[in-house]
């Protein structure tokens, strides 16, 4: 309750520092300008354009019918890989043969493209749902995985003994013994998964489905329409963002703040 | 051996900016009077009314009370005056009063040869208002070596072996080289028109002003907190500033070949965060330092010259509004004005042996220059009052000098309060 205080109290200042981040973002679309000044509106349109047309894709039922598509899809995926995730991987992370064990399959897991996984999937699961959602899983269980065991693998036996030696009640030895230790390995997992997660399934919806916005990525471009395609682009990039930064990343720092 | 060790240590103590460590040695001069007893006084008691009676000028030269042809080109030389003309004054006053305390080795310049260099800077702005009569290679040799002798009196700064403020020098000896191309332009002696140079020349103001600001606001923000007793350290970061100018020169230098170019407007935008973001600093991990009004002012002028750098941006971006160089005035106006007035009174306080305090004074000079800012810089958006807007912006303007001179003038002409010499 205190750390969600604190997050709320630090979040207008955190939200200021951010001018200098939105300084780089406009250098690099003055640099999209120039390139679009060199190389003509097809290759490139320009950033204006660019946002007038989302601007107008925002405004259209069936846009958003899509991205809703989509959103479904990624967490769906991302829920399962999330609860499963870190289950095994916290259990895995208790038993030294369970982590000695599950390390090769993590390595095959993370190693496998995601694009084969979405051939094998599209075979197994046919065009649909299931597919993207599958593909999804299998890109970002490995990550949150690896995060979840090394969160129960470095426990400090030290502190589990001192906290077992003054008698500390269950409750109290989980949440300030345990969980800020786990929570701090988990979490950022959680970020990378959902990023990973995010850009699979544009991946896999612009292969295996007709609908989602990685569909309507495929028929931007057959119609050589790159405003459009560019503009889901900005969805897609503007959407991660605001998750990953807004939301996410002042959590982080309060979890990650006890390290330093 | 033993000077060297004192020497030494105030040398690290230099960096923690005490109010009363001015300087290592005082010149031994004699029969010097307080106001040439160090570099800011005389400054600031000819800067203040240099402002005020300059604007009224303006104001009758616009509306053809005088007649100054000014070279048949009287926009141009306006805004040169309102730059260079102002710059020379300000850095004197900042390096003069500065330099001793950033290098506790440097002597403080003081006494008659204060009083020269004045006098050369005075002469530089009486031969800039009659021009017409006495040419303009004598207001350029004049105006040239005032700046020559100011960069001359900054060199240990640029030589310094760790270079810590050698960006100030460097910004300086580029500021020179665009005064003497802008004369070579207006005696015919170079081709690129006067205007151009000028926008360059504003540019590389604005970051001579952000490099400056960073060192005003660590003495003054620092200063404030130990006065208040509030235990935690503000640092201007580098990387922030540095930001800021990097985003400044882009936009300056694309500006000069490519003016109306759209990726200007994003540029724009881009200096204009990268400008606000300075702010960020003011957000301390523990303490909340928002409610000081110090604060408050200096942050104004990191949000006016951000103001100005976004609407120019949006403005390039849009094309249904042309008021870009009304927009610049944000910059001009509000951001260079309000750095200028900020230094005059943060060193008004300070290095007259005082502590730095805000009062109905203080808030009235730095709201009035907001006013006149806003008056001046939303002319585009209110056409039909633009006469209206551009008198009385310049007389709202002006009163936060004329209430300079009713608080200030008193401490400049005295000896400090606490008996530091200087």
């Amino acid at each position: 309750m205190n750390s969600l205080l604190k997050i709320l109290k630090d979040f207008p200042a955190y939200l200021w520092s951010g001018w200098g981040a939105i300084a780089s973002i406009l250098l690099f679309i003055a640099f999209w300008d120039a390139g679009n000044q060199i190389y003509g509106d097809l290759v490139l349109p320009s950033p204006l354009e660019t946002f007038k047309t989302l601007m107008s894709m925002l405004q259209d039922e069936s846009v958003i019918t899509e991205i809703k598509v989509t959103l479904y899809r990624a967490s769906m995926g991302f829920g399962i890989s999330l609860l499963f995730g870190s289950a095994l991987g916290l259990i895995a992370g208790f038993f030294a043969t369970a982590s000695m064990m599950s390390r090769p399959i993590v390595t095959i897991l993370v190693g496998m493209p995601p694009i084969a996984w979405i051939v094998l999937a599209m075979i197994w699961f046919g065009m649909g749902d299931e597919t993207v959602i599958f593909t999804v899983v299998v890109a970002s269980f490995p990550i949150i995985f690896v995060g979840a065991l090394q969160g129960t693998r470095t426990l400090d036996g030290d502190l589990k003994e001192m906290a077992d030696s003054f008698g500390l009640p269950w409750h109290m030895k989980f949440f300030d013994v345990y969980f800020p230790h786990i929570f701090s390995y988990v979490f950022p997992a959680w970020v990378s998964g959902l990023g990973m997660a995010w850009k699979i399934v544009i991946m896999a919806e612009l292969l295996a489905t007709s609908d989602g916005m990685g569909a309507s990525l495929a028929v931007a471009r057959s119609q050589l329409d790159t405003p459009t395609a560019l503009a889901l682009v900005v969805i897609m990039i503007g959407s991660l963002m605001f998750i990953e930064y807004i939301i996410l990343e002042p959590i982080k720092r309060e979890v990650e703040l006890w390290r330093s | 051996m033993d000077k060297q060790m004192t020497e030494e240590k105030l040398h690290q103590e230099g960096g923690a900016l005490h109010a009363t460590n001015h300087y290592l040695y005082y010149p031994d001069e004699k029969d010097v009077p307080p106001y040439l007893a160090y570099g800011f006084r005389p400054v600031f008691l000819l800067l203040a009314p240099y402002l005020i009676i300059s604007m009224l000028l303006w104001g009758m030269v616009w509306s053809g009370l005088i007649s100054v042809p000014f070279m048949g080109d009287m926009l141009t030389w306006h805004v040169y005056e309102m730059l260079f003309g102002i710059l020379t004054a300000g850095v004197m006053a900042f390096l003069t009063t500065g330099l001793p305390e950033l290098f506790p080795g440097v002597v403080p310049f003081i006494g008659k040869r204060l009083k020269y260099v004045m006098m050369l800077w005075v002469a530089g702005r009486i031969s800039f208002w009659t021009i017409d009569i006495t040419g303009v290679y004598l207001t350029a040799v004049l105006n040239l070596a005032m700046l020559a002798w100011l960069i001359w009196f900054a060199k240990d700064v640029v030589l310094d072996r760790l270079q810590r403020h050698a960006s100030l020098g460097y910004a300086l000896v580029v500021i020179f080289m665009l005064e003497a191309w802008f004369f070579a332009s207006q005696a015919g002696l170079a081709l690129t028109p006067a205007m151009d140079i000028l926008k360059i020349a504003l540019g590389a103001h604005v970051v001579l002003i952000l490099l400056a600001m960073r060192r005003v606001n660590m003495e003054a923000i620092n200063e404030l907190m130990e006065d208040k007793e509030i235990d935690d350290i503000y640092v201007a970061r580098p990387p922030l500033t540095n930001l800021a100018v990097f985003s400044v020169i882009v936009f300056t230098v694309v500006e000069f070949f490519y003016p109306e170019n759209s990726a200007l407007g994003w540029l724009g935008l881009a200096a204009a965060a990268a400008i606000l973001a300075i702010t960020s600093d003011y957000n301390l991990k523990d303490k909340f330092l928002w409610d000081q009004p110090y604060v408050l002012y200096l942050a104004t002028i990191f949000v006016l010259m951000s103001v100005g750098y976004g609407l120019m941006g949006w403005d390039l971006l849009n094309d249904d509004i042309y008021g870009i160089n009304h927009f610049r005035h944000f910059i001009t106006s509000g951001g260079y004005g309000l750095a200028y007035l900020m230094i005059m009174i943060v060193i008004g306080w300070i290095h007259t042996g005082r502590h730095l305090t805000s009062n109905i004074y203080t808030h009235l000079m730095v709201l009035l220059m907001i006013i006149a800012t806003v008056m001046r810089g939303v002319i585009p958006f209110f056409e039909e009052y633009t006469s209206e807007l551009y008198l009385y912006s310049s007389i709202v303007w002006t009163i936060p000098f004329m209430l300079y001179i009713k608080v200030f003038f008193p401490f400049l002409v005295a000896p400090r309060a606490d008996g530091v010499q200087g």
